[in-house]
């Protein structure tokens, strides 16, 4: 439970100072914000100030050392005269105060820049033209801006073996390292599993792991791309490629709710690495390790090439033509007799064409998305009232609050970037944490570290330990005492099931009691199975202290919030309007193991790994008369289906996903579709034409467009307002 | 001007180090004396003192103890500056070994100047005879109630920790030590005004008062005499004075406490003169300030402004003298050998320029020097001096750029002909520092 405040690293991009100071640089007058670091308003105000170490969100403290970004530097005293400082000053941790005079242009300023890369590259091994990092590495451009045609040096360099493996994803060369720390910088400011640190000293300083510790952060990818050199490299794309041969592509991870925004860098048909894309709201500039070495999948060889049909118990490859009569037909034969699972990794355009070919042509309401165990059924009125808003805050406003209440959640696990805010808001922007689960994890950085108090129950009690710190918040409230002892009047012995303390409750409770607070609750609260106690004690606290609507259950995939949206629940249309009710995915796999289901469609799904049930998962698929599995790859359960129609991954289509905190986001097309595969909706919108649709979809635009008419929330959504960084849709009223 | 006893008036009375014989020598009357007046009294007194920084920077220190703010609201701290490792600098080891309670009492003053309640000891690793003295010290003082709660029956406490460096001349440098004390590599931090000064948010970001070993002794004198004696002592920006720390070519080295504005010849001649031959070049102030000519050391006065009119500096007070078998390109090479390996590794032209900078001297002193050797050498300084972090970088170069100021020519020579202008020519090989083992056993 450290509470380690920070020393010397407030990073600039805390909220600068209200009040504006005048400074000049290069002879042009500025009005900054005071405080401002110099070399943001310069670059601001579009002059270049070369640098290596500085970043805008890493502390200041440990910057300042490459010295490249030095600039000469003058104060003007309130009588008007004019003192120069003697030495040259970094522009990187330098204030801004009134009357300051910058000079980056001078003589002396561009020795200074010439000797610092001098110095740079009299160890740097310079292997430019095998280096990965060449072509986009900020020495190699420096030094051409900047710096020295000729080295002076003609000494041995110093050499170290050349492949050093960090971790299982990040391999460190040496030689090639100018000790920026930006990446020890990133796992204390950032990530906070504080794994990397610099090792010995003088030119001897190198980066590594610390005795008996390894680099298992869940964000170490980040730091490769941090490293402004090509020290730190991925080893799934090392040497693979020089980044001019690379086309990019914008997307938007596929791998959990949160939605981080990330490039596809890929050459011909293979996607060869992914980087983060800058979006300020959702993921800033960071991606976790799921979403940057996870996107092997859309390049792997067992990808999906054509439909295949199960012909004596075999799987063959047949044409589209004869996939859709099959489908048609069998369609056609089942009558209402069918229904649809569609997990929550599909675009919206996909499960839009879903559900509207199920309802409104094949008349049957048996729709749903749910895979795990819920403790609701879809009809009630509370799930969709927690489910529709999913998170009550966005994702940028959870650093705004005083208090953060993380409860039943592995939040780095479950919800990473997440994670990455409440952790920045506590350490940059003072927020206090209070933690709530039945467990503490290994993992090497947790919301535990840093919280000011964890309240660790035994299993089971949850419903009494939320009771006990409703309670307890009502005295503090009412005593108006926020002191860490609990006053004798307020000692009252809390619930012994639970295991915790009367102090640690009153404090959680004190903490509570300071302000606007938010609560994010994880899976083993959404799936409880007295969801509804505890959902109404998380309401309460919020209640109390006057943060109505701060809740925030997110959920897990990329589109798990679009697919509800778009009415994939049973007796739940688009945009959470009622319709006729149906079975869910539990009612359908007994009905399919009863023999009763004729057709189950199970698009980007595959319940016999993931249903809560295995059991009747695997009764439910294997028994089904007809069972079509659209999947980019075989799965458990297409495996065993009758039909298997070859879908595309987020690098071959257009489509959206809407992230956990509501916000819908666009793919961009990178490269064709692999073999004969199609995008979801469209293998629905042909199916939807052959079987008579009157309502024809020839592009990604059309579908969109319709969605944008007909489901409510998503009015405003449409191909020209969506951007590259996704505008939210509104929550529509519970209905 | 000469040799003048203030701070080492006791230093040889038989067992001060215990504080009994301390307080038969008028021992902790400074303490006694203070502990009935105002913390701003004990500011102004050392104001009037006109006391300057001990431990290399000569800044005025009344402004540092003036800094903090005056109150115990919060915690502030009193950092004692042991580290002791500028090369040629052992004053402060004699001083903690031989009278430590002076420098207790000096750091209670502080304490009580400042509204602060904790100090810390920040003593480098090797001393550790000089730690066993100061730990007694600590603990009698503790026994006799100058330490601890309630000092004295005035209600303010004060309490000393002693925390041993590792070995590293970086955290001398008052933020490096910070950053050390702290548990943290022995980095240095941002300085003013870059980040608050140390008065304002030093070690965990308290308000931070941090002096040398002598300067906390001298301010324990001054509480005990007065303001108006010590400045009686010394030159007119110089005041009361410095210890000396001589070693080299000399007769009797040691550490000679003189008045400030003691010409540096009468230095040398009361350790004796020099040994073994003519005096070639002095380093008055520590292995990081300019060498100087026998021209020049009859010029100079040992105080800040001869020092500085000079061109070199009166810094720690590390002496040097050397007689002339000494090869100056090969003390240059050891020294930057030193810088070398002491430097943090924090910044790019400390970092790589101090081993660029040994491995030209390296190559000079072992024949292989090349013409435009010193231009680079003279480069590759002024690519460092100013633009590093802190001032390691500085004092690396200092020293270089004045040996090739004070004796180019005999840079010239080993490049030229590719051996000593001395006649020496043995080259000592590199070697690898090795660090030794601390064995902490009692003394
Ligand atoms: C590289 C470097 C090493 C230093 N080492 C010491 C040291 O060992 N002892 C010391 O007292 N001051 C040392 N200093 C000076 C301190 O930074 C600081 O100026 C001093 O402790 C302030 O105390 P004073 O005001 O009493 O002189 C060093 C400075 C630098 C740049
Ligand atoms: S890091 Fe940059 S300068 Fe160094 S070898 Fe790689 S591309 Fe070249
Ligand atoms: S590995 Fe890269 S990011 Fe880390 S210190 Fe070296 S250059 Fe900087
Ligand atoms: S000058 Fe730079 S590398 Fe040298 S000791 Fe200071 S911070 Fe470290």
């Amino acid at each position: 439970m450290s509470d380690r405040s920070l020393t010397q690293t407030e990073v600039s991009l805390n909220p600068l100072s209200s009040e504006r100071v005048n400074i000049t640089i290069d002879g042009i007058s500025l009005s900054v914000p005071k405080g401002e670091n110099v070399i943001e308003a310069a670059l601001n105000a579009g002059i270049d100030i070369p640098y290596f170490c500085y970043h805008p969100r890493l502390s200041k403290g440990d910057a300042a050392n490459c010295r490249m970004c030095l600039v000469e530097v003058a104060s003007t005293a309130p009588d008007g005269s004019v003192r120069k400082m003697p030495k040259p000053q970094t522009a990187c941790t330098l204030p801004a105060a009134e009357g300051m005079i910058i000079d980056t242009n001078t003589e002396k300023i561009n020795k200074d820049r010439k000797g610092v890369l001098e110095f740079l590259l009299i160890n740097h091994p310079l292997d430019c033209p095998v280096c990965d990092r060449g072509g986009e590495c900020p020495l190699q451009n420096n030094t051409l801006y900047y710096g020295a045609s000729a080295s002076r040096f003609t000494e041995e360099k110093r050499h170290y073996p050349k492949a050093y493996p960090l971790s299982a994803q990040v391999v460190l060369d040496r030689e090639r390292c100018i000790q920026c720390a930006r990446c020890t910088r990133f796992t204390d400011d950032i990530s906070g599993d504080a794994q990397l640190g610099l090792l010995k000293r003088g030119s001897d300083v190198e980066v590594g792991t610390f005795a008996h510790t390894s680099f298992n952060s869940k964000f170490s990818g980040n730091v490769i791309e941090l490293c402004p050199v090509g020290a730190l490299t991925s080893r799934t794309y090392r040497f693979k490629s020089r980044p001019w041969d690379l086309m990019t592509q914008k997307s938007i991870c596929s791998k959990c709710s949160n939605g981080c925004n990330i490039k596809l860098d890929y050459r011909m048909d293979e996607v060869l690495r992914v980087n983060a894309r800058l979006n300020e709201d959702v993921n800033e500039e960071w991606t976790c390790d799921r979403g940057k070495f996870g996107h092997d999948y859309i390049s792997s060889p067992d990808r999906l090439k054509s439909p295949l049909m199960r012909k004596d118990g075999k799987f063959v490859e047949v044409s589209w033509h004869q996939a859709y009569s099959l489908l048609a037909d069998k369609l056609r034969a089942a009558g209402t007799n069918c229904g649809a699972i569609a997990g929550g990794r599909t675009t919206n355009e996909s499960v839009y064409l879903l559900q509207k070919l199920f309802r409104e042509i094949l008349g049957s309401n048996n729709l749903d998305c749910r895979l795990d165990s819920n403790p609701l059924p879809a009809s009630d009125p509370l799930f969709k009232k927690s489910l529709q808003t999913g998170m009550g805050n966005k994702i940028a406003d959870l650093e705004k609050m005083k208090t953060i209440m993380v409860i039943g959640s592995d939040l780095q696990d479950e919800q990473p970037i997440l994670f990455l805010r409440v952790r920045k808001a506590w350490r940059f922007k003072g927020a206090k944490v209070v933690y709530v689960s039945d467990h503490l994890t290994t993992d090497s950085t947790a919301v535990s570290d840093f919280a000011s108090v964890n309240l660790i129950y035994q299993p089971g009690s949850e419903i009494t330990v939320l009771k006990d710190l409703e309670n307890a918040l009502a005295r503090v409230l009412s005593a108006n005492t926020a002191d860490s002892e609990p006053p004798a009047q307020l000692n009252t012995q809390p619930s012994e099931a639970t295991g915790l303390s009367n102090n640690d409750i009153h404090l959680a409770a004190s903490l509570l009691a300071k302000g606007e607070i938010t609560i994010i609750a994880g899976k083993s609260v959404s799936q409880h199975s007295q969801y509804v106690e505890l959902y109404q004690s998380l309401t309460n606290l919020l209640a109390s202290t006057n943060s109505e609507g701060n809740l925030n259950i997110p959920v897990h995939e990329c589109n798990s919030l679009g697919t509800m949206d778009m009415g994939m629940l049973p007796g739940s249309g688009p945009g959470f309007t009622k319709c006729a009710g149906g079975m869910g995915t539990a009612e359908m796999l007994q009905a399919s193991a009863d023999g009763n289901l004729q057709v189950l469609w199970v698009m980007g799904a595959d319940p016999v790994q993931n249903f809560h049930n295995n059991e009747l998962a695997v009764r439910g698929i294997e028994n089904c008369p007809f069972l079509v599995v659209s999947e980019l790859t075989l799965t458990e359960t297409a495996k065993r289906a009758d039909l298997v129609l070859p879908a595309v991954s987020i690098a071959e289509q257009e489509g959206t996903f809407t992230s956990c905190e509501g916000r819908v986001q666009k793919l961009f097309k990178a490269f064709e579709p692999v073999g004969s595969s199609k995008p979801d909706w469209l293998i629905v919108a042909e199916l939807s034409a052959i079987l008579g649709a009157k309502n024809l979809y020839f592009t990604f635009n059309d579908v969109l467009q319709s969605i944008s008419k007909e489901v409510p929330g998503y009015e405003k959504i449409n191909p020209g307002t969506i951007g590259d960084q996704g505008i939210f849709r509104t929550v529509p009223a519970a209905g | 001007m000469a040799i003048l006893n203030l701070l080492f008036e006791h230093r040889d009375v038989e067992g001060i180090g215990n504080i009994d014989v301390w307080e038969a020598n008028g021992g902790y009357e400074g303490v006694r004396k203070a502990a009935a007046l105002e913390p701003q009294v004990i500011v102004d007194e050392i104001k009037t003192s006109g006391l300057r920084g001990r431990g290399g920077a000569g800044f005025p220190t009344w402004i540092k103890w003036n800094g903090l703010p005056k109150n115990y609201d919060a915690p502030h701290y009193v950092l004692c500056n042991a580290d002791e490792g500028e090369p040629g600098t052992f004053k402060d080891r004699e001083l903690i070994l031989k009278i430590p309670h002076l420098l207790i009492e000096g750091m209670i003053l502080a304490g009580f100047a400042t509204y602060s309640k904790v100090g810390y000891v920040y003593i480098r690793g090797e001393y550790v005879e000089p730690a066993w003295q100061l730990r007694k010290a600590i603990d009698q003082a503790y026994a006799k109630g100058y330490l601890g709660k309630n000092i004295l029956g005035t209600g303010r406490d004060f309490d000393i920790y002693i925390h041993m460096g590792a070995g590293s001349y970086e955290c001398g440098e008052e933020s490096a030590l910070m950053s050390s004390l702290m548990g943290e590599r022995g980095n240095p931090r941002l300085k003013f005004p870059h980040a608050p000064l140390p008065t304002v948010a030093g070690v965990w970001q308290a308000p931070t008062l941090i002096n040398n070993v002598e300067t906390y002794c001298a301010a324990a004198w001054i509480i005990k005499h007065s303001g108006e004696e010590y400045a009686k002592y010394g030159t007119e920006k110089s005041k009361g004075t410095k210890i000396m720390s001589v070693s080299g070519h000399v007769a009797r080295t040691g550490n000679y406490e003189i008045e400030m504005g003691t010409p540096l010849m009468e230095l040398l001649n009361m350790a004796g003169g020099v040994k073994d031959g003519v005096l070639k070049a002095v380093i008055p102030g520590g292995s990081s300030v300019q060498i100087m000519r026998p021209e020049q050391c009859e010029k100079i006065n040992l105080d800040y402004e001869s020092c500085g009119a000079n061109g070199t500096l009166l810094g720690s007070g590390g002496f040097m003298v050397f007689n002339d078998k000494t090869d100056i390109v090969q003390l240059m090479r050891r020294t930057s050998q030193f810088y070398m390996h002491e430097s943090c590794g924090k910044c790019t032209p400390c970092r790589e320029g101090t081993r660029w900078l040994f491995k030209i001297l390296d190559r000079i002193a072992s024949g292989n020097g090349q013409k435009g050797d010193v231009e680079l050498l003279l480069d590759v300084c002024s690519q460092i001096d100013g633009r590093s972090y802190c001032g390691l970088g500085d004092a690396a170069a200092w020293p270089i750029v004045g040996a090739i100021k004070a004796f180019r020519s005999e840079f010239d020579y080993w490049i030229e002909h590719k051996r000593s202008p001395i006649g020496n020519t043995f080259v000592p090989p590199v070697v690898e520092a090795v660090n030794p083992v601390l064995a902490l056993t009692s003394v």
